[in-house]
This record gives C-alpha cells, structure tokens and sequence, in this order.
C-alpha cells in the first residue's frame, strides 16, 4: 500500500538527520594541519613546553598523537617527537618496532596531562602504539591505523621517509 | 532551527583564535563535525571523500579567519566553505562505484530481518539522494536536513530565493518517484 503523498520522503528526511558517525580522528587531524601554520618548524631542539599552544589545542581533544620531525640532520635519523594527551594517566610508554615494542626503552614524561617522548628514527615504515597505565593499549587517532597487526591490539602507522612523514 | 541559534559563543572562540589560542580552533571543530559532516557524507555520498572535504573546509576556514566578518555567525560562514568544497569534489561516479561495495558488506554481515530491513531502507535513501542533480540534493538536504532558512541557503549557495524554492520542490517530487520505485522493485 502506498503511503500518504509525501509521507515516504518525510521518513526519508528523519533518515537522513540521524547522526552520522564521522572519523574520530579528524578532529586531531585538523588540529595537527593547523598547529604546522602556528608553529612553523624550526631546526634545533626545542623545549616540550615551547610547542605548548598547539599541545594546548590538542588538549581539547581528549587525547591526540602528534608526530613530526623535530631535528633534521643530513647524516643523522630524524629525529620524531611523539605526543599524547592523556591527563588522566599514571604513566605513558611509546611502544613500535623501533624499540622491539618494549614499555622500559621509551617511557614518556608529562607536564600537564600531554605525555611526550622524542625517538631517532631512520627512514622506514614503522607501526607504534602507546601503553597508558601499563595496562591500556591505544593507537593514534589522527595517524593510519596499521592493519596488519598479528597481535589484534590497536597500533598505528609512521613512514619515514616518505609522504607520510 | 536556522544556524544562528546553535552558535552561542562563536564570536568569543572566534576572537580567542585570532588571538593566537588554537585550542579555540578545537573547541569550534568539535562543535561543529558532526552537523557539518553529515551534511558532507550526504551530499558527497562517500564517506571518506566527506572527511577529506570536511577536514579540508575546517583547515580553510582556519587560514582564511581574518575573512569571517561576522564571528557570531561562523557557524554559517563556515557552512558556505563546505558547501563550496562538497560541490568541487564531483564524487557522484565515486557514491555510484563505491555504494554497491559498501552496502554488499553491510548486507551481507546482516542476520536479523530487521535489520536487513533497515539497511535496505537506508540503502534506498542513499540511492534515490545519489540521482538527484547536485544542485537539487544540496537544496534539499539544507532545507529538510540541516533545517535552514531559505534565507540562509540563498547566502550560502549564491542562488536565489524562488529558484531555491523550486529546486527543494522538484527534489521532493523527484525523490518520492525514485523511492515508490525502489519499493517496487
């Protein structure tokens, strides 16, 4: 039986306002492109504290995994800081196959809730993961998830090297 | 509901970012992702193409800030960059190729009749939107989905008030004929 005139596109309108579940990562992902125009990168290392306002911003966001080149060398590994947000966290650890995903060699330090660590690494495709609380498994929200982890946990993808970098 | 009611206090986060505070930038992207996005997911009709041109759009509106003239109304300022965006990214070969994928997946994964039932639905919505000229489905989806004003859609789109009026109209008529055909099928 037809419905009344209309009444099919009305229901196709109550379809079509339910929320639509959008990448949870686009969020960091908008903020990382944003925080590369505020903050442009200069050579030479620098303090955790002087990237503060773009860590700030990533703070709104919960928890965010910024990566990028912090000093470039033409014969040393770039070197990569890595970033997450997690005020309610006891302890941070940086876990990849950089470090043969071992907790005690890349332990993050805090100030204010944003965990930081900074590792050398040479070009190359490498997956990454953080364990928060020495128990808790995330990945990146903003960076490619990596698909091909035998182990079932959640880990991400950092290229080296590449575009990706 | 128009834009300007779900705005309260852009102009203050608006004025925080051009102050130096980007952390402002993140308290407007989170207000506004999930609105804007789903009007990008339907009027582009891929997902991943809908992020990209939502992402981009944020981004846009980031650098172009000192352009916003009017901060409490960022909110549809920003409407019209996405708009502008989903318009050049011409995915509708892409929600064509990529719909038969997606929904073989999600049919195939469903058990339940209900739940095929719904995802047969859902599928037939996206369809009879997919064949609507881009300028009927972006009239439509701001008049009926997002719930603009005309007035508002006329300031995004650049179109004009009647002409808008008449493209919701045939986007109706167009769309009952492709969903009673669906149920016939």
């Amino acid at each position: 039986m037809f419905e009344q005139e209309d009444d099919i596109v009305e229901r196709m309108i109550r379809q079509l306002r339910r929320p639509v579940a959008i990448d949870p990562g686009l969020d960091a992902r908008v903020m990382r492109e944003i925080a590369d125009d505020a903050q442009p990168q200069a050579p030479g290392r620098r303090p955790l504290l002087r990237a503060w306002p773009w860590l700030a911003a990533a703070a709104v966001l919960g928890a965010v995994v910024i990566a990028r080149p912090w000093v470039r060398g033409s014969d040393n590994p770039d070197a990569f800081q890595f970033v997450l947000v997690a005020p309610q966290a006891s302890s941070v650890s940086l876990v990849g196959d950089f470090n043969d995903w071992d907790p005690a060699r890349s332990p993050m330090q805090t100030a204010h809730g944003v965990w930081a660590t900074v590792v050398p690494l040479a070009p190359g495709r490498y997956r990454y993961a953080f364990l928060v609380n020495g128990i808790e498994w995330r990945a990146d929200p903003g960076a490619p998830a990596a698909g091909d982890d035998e182990f079932g946990t959640p880990s991400s993808v950092v290229t080296v090297g590449g575009e990706g970098s | 509901m128009g834009i300007d009611r779900v705005e309260a206090g852009d102009a203050e986060l608006v004025r925080r970012v051009r102050a130096g505070d980007i952390g402002a930038y993140g308290a407007l992207v989170a207000r506004y992702r999930d609105r804007l996005g789903r009007y990008a997911v339907h009027m582009i009709g891929d997902r991943e193409d809908a992020e990209e041109a939502l992402q981009d759009s944020f981004v846009r509106a980031y650098r172009s800030l000192a352009r916003c003239n009017d901060p409490a109304r960022f909110g549809a300022w920003l409407y019209g960059i996405l708009v502008n965006r989903c318009r050049t990214t011409g995915a509708r070969a892409a929600r064509r190729r990529r719909l038969f994928v997606r929904d073989a997946d999600a049919l195939n994964g469903a058990s339940h009749p209900d739940q095929m039932e719904r995802l047969e639905w859902t599928d037939t919505v996206e369809r009879a939107l997919a064949r609507l000229a881009p300028e009927y489905r972006e009239a439509f989806l701001l008049k009926h989905v997002e719930d603009l004003e005309y007035e508002e859609i006329a300031q995004l789109t650049g179109a004009g008030i009647s002409a808008l009026k008449m493209r919701v109209m045939r986007a109706r008529e167009q769309l009952q004929r492709f969903l009673r055909e669906a149920e016939h099928v």
